[in-house]
């Protein structure tokens, strides 16, 4: 999976591109949390390229969207294919992340 | 023409995810199912795998975990055997989805998912060995669309 790191107006994007499973949820979670170490408080992860997700990467976004609100700052997930969307309503994740529709949205919302 | 059938052994480490996935990707494609269809077969196998190489084995031994797929009468049909610890999934406990974030537990969201993703989840204990068998209703499959004459 490649992961493409861009900081606009403050906020840090994470572009995902591939499989974000068993495999590849560490170093997600590495690039994650060296942000938040840094100071990074405003997040978007970008699920435009995003093919495939597993249980194993909800475990990385929970993760990390409680250690944002920790620091009173938030995540804005966007651009999910329907059937990755999907995922997150199966688990209930939907209920408490915030999802969009495009990264405009997900901007316009900080 | 499209095989009915298809039967592979993975080894028990995370690498063969990928693997699992050609062999997903390879049937599905040959049947004309849909992204979205491979896609949640993937989730579910890839799901009940993970959960076996993590908690079913306590030696330190490489182990094998056979996956067979199949496809009849617009269902597909998928069993895992593995020689690890007896664990029937389909009585695991459900996680909580009403849970805040706060509460929001990991445990358990992956078997959630698998069974949520397939029609029917069925084990057996049988000579030491866990075998799942799961189904999943497709529907019929769509013909390579013709091309436009004139």
């Amino acid at each position: 999976m490649e992961i493409i790191e861009e900081n606009q107006s403050g906020i840090n994007i994470f572009k995902l591109n591939g499989r974000l499973d068993s495999n590849t949820s560490q170093g997600f979670e590495k690039k994650i949390f060296q942000a938040i170490d840094d100071g990074s408080k405003n997040m978007i992860i970008d699920f435009k390229d995003l093919e495939y997700i597993s249980s194993a990467g909800l475990r990385v976004i929970l993760k990390a969207t409680k250690a944002l609100k920790r620091e009173e700052g938030k995540m804005m997930l966007c651009d999910m294919q329907d059937y990755v969307k999907e995922v997150f309503e199966i688990a209930g994740f939907d209920s408490f992340l915030p999802i969009v529709g495009s990264m405009d949205d997900a901007l316009q919302s900080f | 023409m499209a095989k009915n059938k298809v039967s592979f052994k993975l080894k028990s480490k995370l690498s063969e995810l990928d693997t699992l996935c050609e062999y997903l990707e390879r049937f599905g494609q040959s049947l004309g199912l849909s992204k979205k269809c491979i896609f949640e077969a993937n989730l579910a196998l890839d799901e009940l795998f993970t959960n076996i190489i993590s908690y079913g084995f306590k030696d330190n031994k490489e182990h094998t975990i056979e996956i067979t797929i199949s496809h009849k009468n617009n269902k597909l049909i998928f069993s895992i055997e593995d020689d690890g610890l007896p664990f029937n999934p389909t009585k695991a406990e459900a996680p909580d989805l009403e849970c805040t974030i706060e509460e929001c537990k990991i445990g358990g969201l992956g078997i959630h998912l698998a069974k949520n993703l397939m029609d029917e989840v069925c084990y057996q204990r049988c000579k030491e060995k866990n075998i799942l068998t799961l189904k999943k209703n497709i529907k019929e499959a769509e013909p390579a669309k013709k091309r436009a004459k004139g």
